[in-house]
């Protein structure tokens, strides 16, 4: 019996001490997984090619094309004066510019930035062209968001090159290869942040609109041209992203994104590639807007938007005019600025952010949230993006963004005060009747019911 | 002929009578008849209330309702509501205004229906006193009590219609009119004109009550009528109409005004040419109007103006509305008051002999009670069924609430995030859920054709067009459209499919089947939908 007691205690003892291990064991996965601000899903949708000027250069209150600005024509032609103003592309058809490292200093002119035009009429490219800018009549979606949510002016691209670079930076915090191109053998064992994200297992997805699983860089060479969803997807670049299936899973169609959504299943981080819906030049820009609101608008629907936030940002500058000097970092960028807008329930409302920012800084977000140590110097030294955030406040309710910005035609918004009056002296003037009536009363009075006495009738 | 009876004959007598006696029999004669005249208004009024008042909100408002309270609270500037409801629509603005005073401090539906419910008791009490003009007393409390028990006017009085109000103007007009033919003094017939002014600013319809004092002063040598207090009279009431030309053009909506005239000249039949003949009767209850026609057959050596007066309001209404191509359960309310006055003169005025039952003798004054109370019961307990909500999943526009669209309406103003925008069957139903969920909404069955869709109403030209560009982020189906129209439902259902419909919500209700046992039917279901 004693020894039964003392089995018993022994027994009991153990499992509380077993319980108290599991839980603090649990305990300390959980809050590895969870996020230090309210932010629970980070969702980036990184389009291409356009420079702050030239989408929110005449946004009110925004560092936008500054007055009397006018870009030398030619600056090795010293007879040649004439000099390009900004003006508003409206229907004047667009061209894909050159937008290669060579092209950026031959714009950036070591921070005089005067070479807008010259550097892509040497080119025999439409210089005039760079100079031109979209307005709220083009981009009517993106106006309207950053009337309500965050508009970033102070963000650059990472590198002075085209989309490979700076998506690198976008997925590493590194350029990845010496210049603007994928490596033969892919980017080998760079680490991303996604490698981060899967070790400390944080659920994560790289959504890409009308994906193809059978492209990747190994393809390149059979194809003999690179396909836009290789170089917009770096981690098509890596052999582990395409050879491991637990980290391939994860790049998956944006069908995918509404799925999860609906399942409530949406990861921590995701990075979205609208391929199908691209505002790279010479496509309509109104298809990256609409598949950007469809996006936004399936996430206000969900139960994932009290604790979400979704960037939209561009990879580089494609060749257009921007009137800031990028600070250089290093060797490699930054690149001029490019257009960035915050939507989140806790996000600063109408808000103009003028935080030096770039593509790292999205890595640094998802650092700090996340608990994360830096994956190289840059995104270590970049700044956060929180400053768009206020999270002391109580987290603003969905609602929809319209597509457009005309303000529709007037409804016949009627004057109440002449209803209320029309009707109002119709019931006086009634009334007046009645009294004036009733005053004469003789006139008015009623005899009892006589014409034919109440006598009950047999039939 | 019984001289107590008559009050007329009565004041004659006492008055020969020495002061002193003439209080004494007044007081006892006045006693018993104020005694039974306070009864009978307390029971009439009790039943009336009852009647309207029992169960008043338990379901919301259907899409009639809901478009008249929204006009109501775009008057009122209410947030939101004012933004999807136009103020100007096919009617005058009475109502709604007086609905809007009530909405300043807060748009309620119930406070709508209260309104209503307070406009349809000043009717029975006006119906009483026609009644008493014309029959007397006893008629009177009678005709009160079958209007107040009868389910047509229960029905309609309980809900936030232009129909209710419009019945209590005619009515009010009625009275004025038998007045001048009792009294023949022109104040009266100038009244009449004020009268139909208010009639019309009811409800636009009621001016062909025109025709019907036409018809009747026409018909009735023995009312003489100077063309002078005629035209004094027509006077007033274009006066009293004018506000509603007046408002539409200074306030900016003259043109709305016009194309609601020429889309209700030109639309289609919405029912078959005996819809009347299959809903009216049963709603006013088949004992009385047997018992009106049984009066005025019985008494026809009786027939005087008064019969006349009340068979011209009764003919004309019925005629043009018969005519008229679109139909409305409820358009035939004005005639409800003469047919109750008529049925109370029957009775009142009945003479049956007492009859013998196994050597018993059952006295005649015991024949009318019990006659008053099987007509009475007999329209009590249609009321009673009728204020029930509806177990099917079906119903009659006009004939009271939607059940699940309050419901409905609630989830999407807490669920769906504003700005969003639904698309349903049809209008009904966005009427409905516009006024409960504070969202636009657009019914797919609006003809693009403008003369073939109310003006108020905007088509959506390419549904597919719209749901692939975002503009539209939700669909709402239910029951009540699909049973009235299987091709939008069906195309409805295409759509929901074809953009990834994923249901979000569904309302049910619980139905009664056949075998008795009760289960939720689903009447309502939204969508969220996506390209």
């Amino acid at each position: 019996m004693k020894f039964f007691k003392r089995f018993a205690f022994l027994f009991m003892l153990l499992s509380l001490v077993l319980s108290l291990v599991g839980m603090t064991g649990v305990a300390a996965a959980q809050s590895e997984t969870e996020p230090n601000t309210p932010i629970e899903h980070f969702i980036v949708v990184m389009q291409q090619n356009h420079t702050f000027d030239n989408y929110f250069g005449t946004y009110p209150g925004a560092n936008g094309i500054p007055n009397g600005v006018c870009v030398p024509n030619s600056l090795s032609d010293e007879k040649n004066r004439l000099c390009v103003a900004p003006f508003e592309i409206a229907d004047r058809p667009i061209s894909d510019l050159s937008h290669s490292d060579t092209t950026f200093q031959a714009q950036y002119q070591n921070g005089n930035m005067n070479g807008f035009v010259d550097a892509l009429k040497k080119l025999n490219q439409d210089g005039t062209l760079s100079m031109g800018h979209f307005t709220d009549k083009d981009i009517p979606f993106y106006w309207n968001l950053a009337d309500q949510y965050v508009l970033f002016d102070n963000y650059f691209s990472s590198a002075h090159t085209g989309s490979i670079t700076n998506r690198m930076f976008w997925v590493s915090g590194k350029p990845g290869s010496e210049f603007n191109r994928i490596p033969e053998t892919g980017f080998g064992d760079i680490p991303t942040i996604f490698d981060h994200l899967q070790e400390r297992g944080i659920s994560w997805k790289f959504y890409v609109k009308d994906y193809d699983p059978n492209l990747n860089y190994r393809t390149v060479k059979e194809l003999d041209f690179l396909p836009p969803q290789v170089q917009w997807v770096p981690l098509l670049s890596f052999d582990r992203f395409i050879d491991d299936p637990e980290l391939s899973s994860h790049i998956v169609d944006l069908d995918q994104y509404y799925t999860d959504l609906e399942n409530n299943t949406l990861p921590a981080v995701s990075y979205v590639l609208l391929l199908g819906a691209t505002e790279h030049p010479i496509s309509d820009l109104s298809l990256g807007e609409r598949a950007t609101r469809t996006m936004l608008h399936t996430l206000m629907q969900s139960d994932a938007w009290e604790s979400s936030a979704l960037l939209i940002t561009y990879d580089d500058w494609g060749g257009w005019y921007d009137h800031v000097p990028p600070p250089q970092v290093d060797e490699r960028g930054y690149g001029f600025r490019v257009p960035a807008l915050l939507v989140s329930p806790y996000a600063r409302m109408g808000h103009i952010d003028h935080t030096l920012l770039d593509h790292t800084s999205i890595l640094k977000f998802i650092e700090e949230n996340w608990g994360i140590p830096p994956l190289a110097e840059r995104d270590a030294k970049a700044n956060n993006i929180t400053s768009a955030f206020d999270f002391s406040m109580t987290p603003r309710p969905p609602i929809l963004v319209p597509a457009t910005r005309e303000v529709s035609e007037p409804r016949i918004e009627p004057r109440r005060i002449v209803i209320y009056m029309a009707y109002g002296a119709a019931m006086l003037f009634a009334c007046m009747i009645l009294v004036w009536a009733y005053t004469i009363k003789d006139d008015l009075l009623l005899p009892p019911y006589d014409a034919q006495p109440a006598e009950e009738i047999k039939p | 002929m019984s001289i107590k009876d008559s009050s007329f004959v009565r004041d004659r007598i006492v008055s020969g009578i020495s002061s002193t006696h003439r209080v004494l029999i007044d007081w006892r004669s006045w006693d018993r008849a104020l005694v039974a005249r306070v009864v009978g208004v307390i029971i009439v009024t009790a039943v009336a209330v009852g009647l309207r008042v029992l169960g008043l909100n338990q379901l919301g408002y259907n899409t009639d309702e809901a478009v008249y309270a929204g006009q109501a609270a775009a008057i009122a500037s209410a947030p939101v509501l004012r933004d999807i409801f136009p103020i100007f629509r096919a009617h005058p603005l009475l109502f709604q205004l007086v609905l809007a005073l009530v909405f300043t401090f807060g748009v309620s539906d119930l406070a709508g229906r209260l309104v209503a419910v307070a406009i349809s008791l000043a009717t029975v009490y006006l119906v009483f006193r026609v009644g008493k003009l014309l029959y007397g007393v006893k008629a009177g409390l009678l005709a009160g009590l079958f209007l107040a028990l009868m389910p047509y006017h229960v029905i309609v009085s309980r809900q936030v219609l232009l129909d209710g109000p419009l019945v209590f103007c005619t009515t009010l007009t009625l009275f004025f009119l038998a007045c001048y033919a009792t009294t023949q003094r022109p104040a009266w017939m100038y009244l009449t004109g004020v009268g139909m002014g208010l009639t019309f600013l009811a409800k636009e319809t009621g001016i062909i009550l025109v025709g019907a004092i036409y018809a009747f002063l026409a018909l009735s040598p023995e009312i003489r009528v100077r063309a002078k207090h005629l035209i004094i009279s027509t006077v007033l009431m274009v006066l009293m109409i004018l506000p509603f030309p007046v408002s539409l053009w200074l306030a900016g909506g003259s043109n709305t005004g016009q194309q609601y005239l020429v889309w209700q000249l030109f639309r289609r039949a919405n029912h078959t040419w005996d819809f009347y003949l299959s809903t009216v009767p049963a709603a006013i209850g088949f004992l009385v109007i047997i018992a009106a026609t049984f009066g005025l057959w019985f008494l026809r050596h009786d027939k005087s103006w008064r019969e006349r007066l009340l068979l011209c309001w009764i003919i004309v209404p019925a005629v043009f509305f018969q005519i008229w191509p679109t139909k409305g359960f409820q358009y035939l309310l004005p005639i409800a008051p003469s047919i109750a006055i008529l049925a109370g003169r029957a009775i009142a005025r009945w003479w049956p002999d007492d009859i013998f039952i196994l050597n018993r003798r059952i006295a005649r004054s015991w024949i009318k009670t019990w006659t008053v109370a099987v007509i009475a019961l007999s329209i009590f307990i249609s009321s009673m069924q009728i204020i029930r909500p509806a177990t099917t999943g079906t119903f009659i526009a006009g004939t009271g609430g939607v059940p699940g669209g309050r419901e409905a309406g609630a989830w999407i103003k807490e669920n769906i995030p504003a700005g969003s925008t639904l698309m349903t069957v049809g209008p009904s139903m966005a009427n409905i859920l516009q006024f409960y969920g504070h969202r636009k909404a657009y019914g797919l069955s609006v003809s693009p054709n403008p003369l073939r869709r109310n003006p108020s109403y905007l088509p959506i030209l390419n549904p597919d067009l719209q749901i692939r560009n975002g503009d539209i982020q939700y669909i709402v189906w239910d029951s009540y459209s699909a049973e009235r129209s299987s091709f939008f439902s069906e195309r409805l259902l295409k759509l929901t499919a074809r953009f990834h419909g994923r249901v979000v919500h569904t309302q049910t209700i619980p139905v009664t089947l056949d075998d008795g046992t009760q289960v939720d039917k689903p009447v309502i279901i939204i969508y969220s939908v996506h390209p």
